[in-house]
Parts: C-alpha cells; sequence; structure tokens
C-alpha cells in the first residue's frame, strides 16, 4: 500500500492544526476584542509619552533594592532552613534571572503606567 | 547604523523620536498590533492556561514594543514582539512555580481557579452546533497535547505552525539557533502527532 513520506504527513499535521487554531482565534468574543483594542491604544499612547526625570535613577535602584533582598533572603529569615536547599537555589535563580532584572529595569515604566491610570479620568482604560 | 538596528537585540535604547518619527511609527504599530494581537493572545493564553493573565502579557508586550522598538524595520516586528512576550511567558510561568512552591509549603493550594475551557469558550461564528463541537474539541485536544510538551517544543511549534514564522524569525524570537528550532519543531510535531493519533482532525 502506499504510505506517503513523514515529511507530507507533518505537513498535514500542521496545516489542520493551523486551521483548528484560526478557527479558536475567529471564535474570540467581543469583550476580549474589546480589550485587546484598549491594550493596543494604551501601547501606542506610550510613544508620545514622556518620561520623568526623576525616572532615571529608578532602574539602578531597582536593581539595589534586588540585591538587598536576595541578601536578606540568603541570610536571614528561620524559612530557610526549612525548605531543600535545590529549591532555595533555584528560587534565587529565578529572582535574580535576566528577565526579573528587566522587569526591574523596568520600574519606571510601571510606575508610569500607576501614575496614569491614576490621574485617568476614564476607567475603562485598564485592561484586565 | 544604530546598533539597535542590527539583529534583533532586545535591551537596547532606540534614540528620541520627532513629532513626524511618532505619527509615521504610531501607524505603523498600530497596522501590526492589529494584526498579530488576536494570535498572539491565543498564543499566550495556550502557554498559561489563563486568558486575563495573558492578556496582561500581551499589554506588556505591546507597551515595551512601542517603548523601545517602534522604529524598528516592520518585517522585524513580528520575532521582536513575540521575543518579548516569550520572555514575559517563561517569566509568568517560573513566578507562578515559586508561588505555588510557596503556597504549597503555608498549606494551601496554589490553584485558586482552575482553568475552565468551557466557560473561556468564545462565541461561535457562523458554523453549525456540531462543526463547532468538532472544531472546539479538537482545539482543546492539541491544546492539552501542547501543555505537555516541553517549553522550547511548545514556543517552537506556536510560532512556526500558529504565527506563521520562518525558522529564522522563529530563531530570533525564541533566543536559539536556526539548528535548534528546527530540532524543537520536528520533536513537537513528532510528539503532538504521536498524542493525538492519526485520526485527528
Amino acid at each position: 500500500m502506499n504510505e506517503r513520506p513523514e515529511g507530507n504527513a507533518n505537513d498535514d499535521f500542521a496545516t489542520k492544526a493551523k486551521a483548528r487554531f484560526d478557527e479558536s482565534v475567529a471564535r474570540i468574543d467581543g469583550a476580549t476584542q474589546s480589550k485587546l483594542t484598549r491594550a493596543r491604544h494604551e501601547a501606542l499612547a506610550e510613544l508620545a509619552a514622556p518620561r520623568p526625570a526623576w525616572a532615571q535613577w529608578v532602574p539602578a535602584t531597582g536593581v539595589a533594592a534586588a540585591a538587598v533582598l536576595a541578601v536578606v533572603m540568603w541570610t536571614g529569615g528561620p524559612s530557610v532552613n526549612d525548605l531543600a536547599a535545590p529549591e532555595v537555589a533555584s528560587d534565587m535563580e529565578i529572582l535574580l534571572t535576566e528577565d526579573s532584572l528587566e522587569m526591574l529595569e523596568d520600574l519606571e515604566f510601571y510606575s508610569w503606567i500607576d501614575l496614569d491610570e491614576e490621574l485617568s479620568t476614564e476607567p475603562e482604560n485598564h485592561v484586565g | 547604523m544604530n546598533d539597535c538596528i542590527a539583529g534583533f537585540a532586545v535591551s537596547c535604547e532606540l534614540p528620541e523620536r520627532t513629532g513626524v518619527d511618532t505619527l509615521q511609527g504610531e501607524a505603523k504599530l498600530n497596522r501590526f498590533f492589529a494584526e498579530v494581537e488576536k494570535r498572539a493572545l491565543r498564543i499566550a493564553e495556550i502557554s498559561i492556561r489563563d486568558r486575563d493573565e495573558a492578556l496582561d502579557l500581551v499589554q506588556d508586550a505591546m507597551i515595551k514594543l512601542a517603548r523601545r522598538y517602534a522604529d524598528k524595520p516592520a518585517d522585524e516586528l513580528t520575532p521582536l514582539f513575540y521575543r518579548i512576550l516569550q520572555n514575559r511567558i517563561r517569566d509568568w510561568q517560573r513566578r507562578q512555580a515559586v508561588r505555588n512552591r510557596v503556597m504549597v509549603w503555608f498549606g494551601k493550594s496554589g490553584e485558586d481557579d482552575d482553568y475552565d475551557p468551557v466557560a473561556a469558550a468564545p462565541d461561535t461564528a457562523g458554523r453549525s452546533p456540531d462543526e463547532e463541537l468538532e472544531s472546539y474539541e479538537a482545539m482543546a485536544g492539541l491544546e492539552v497535547a501542547l501543555a505537555g510538551l516541553p517549553g522550547r517544543q511548545r514556543e517552537a511549534f506556536m510560532l512556526r505552525t500558529f504565527e506563521g514564522l520562518d525558522v529564522a524569525g522563529t530563531a530570533a524570537a525564541m533566543g536559539v539557533s536556526e539548528g535548534s528550532v528546527k530540532t524543537h519543531y520536528s520533536r513537537a510535531v513528532h510528539s503532538l502527532r504521536e498524542t493525538l493519533g492519526e485520526h485527528w482532525q
């Protein structure tokens, strides 16, 4: 009997998966679509948003705070002894991983979002 | 040439933009976001199994792209956007794992509310109930199978198949080599076909 090459079968599978995924995208409800639209507009508003002068100091402050937190967690607190060492090491890795530091570097950015939301008179501008 | 333009580096700042640049950048980004946002939401949702959290991650990725990379050429935006989004997803998953461990340590479950695919199911789009059910069940099965894959395989499959990125674009979005993308993608397809069976539609 004819047996299709593996590559063709993989391509067929990917085509079906893409079709099912696209159908699920098309089923996204109006409320979610509306939230996405607001998210997009908030992102576009970022293009024209001025950055406050004090914000230049926030990244350094955030990294310093993370370092202090790491030292405190590593050296102090009775709870550390109750955790298995590999898990503590793993959690420290997560807290100090590049992505987390990137989030800390973006603190001024999230502070700006919070400030902007507080000043906003339109509560529907918030997503989620 | 600015170092930020070369490649898909995601850690450098762009210079100040003029008013005209901002308007052009806004129009370009608006088109890009409108084109990609729903697929990005579904990809994030499949990755973390929570629509509200996925919305937040997509919004974060949009804002970071607008803030730092609005001046990038249009053809670089998709891999850049997904690189930011995938970083957000991985960061969320790691934090969630830590949170769950802490909750277990305090004697509480980290899963306050289980993901409910029926409640999260969106509206139909003019198809018969049988067709809708078949499509929904097939996608639900695929999502379960995707959840069982290693993270890198899932990323490679979704970026290549769902978003339609080529190997180079997927590699840029994932921050890995093209060879690694091919390996992850091939293993993902093999595992998914094995899990779902030949009759999966």
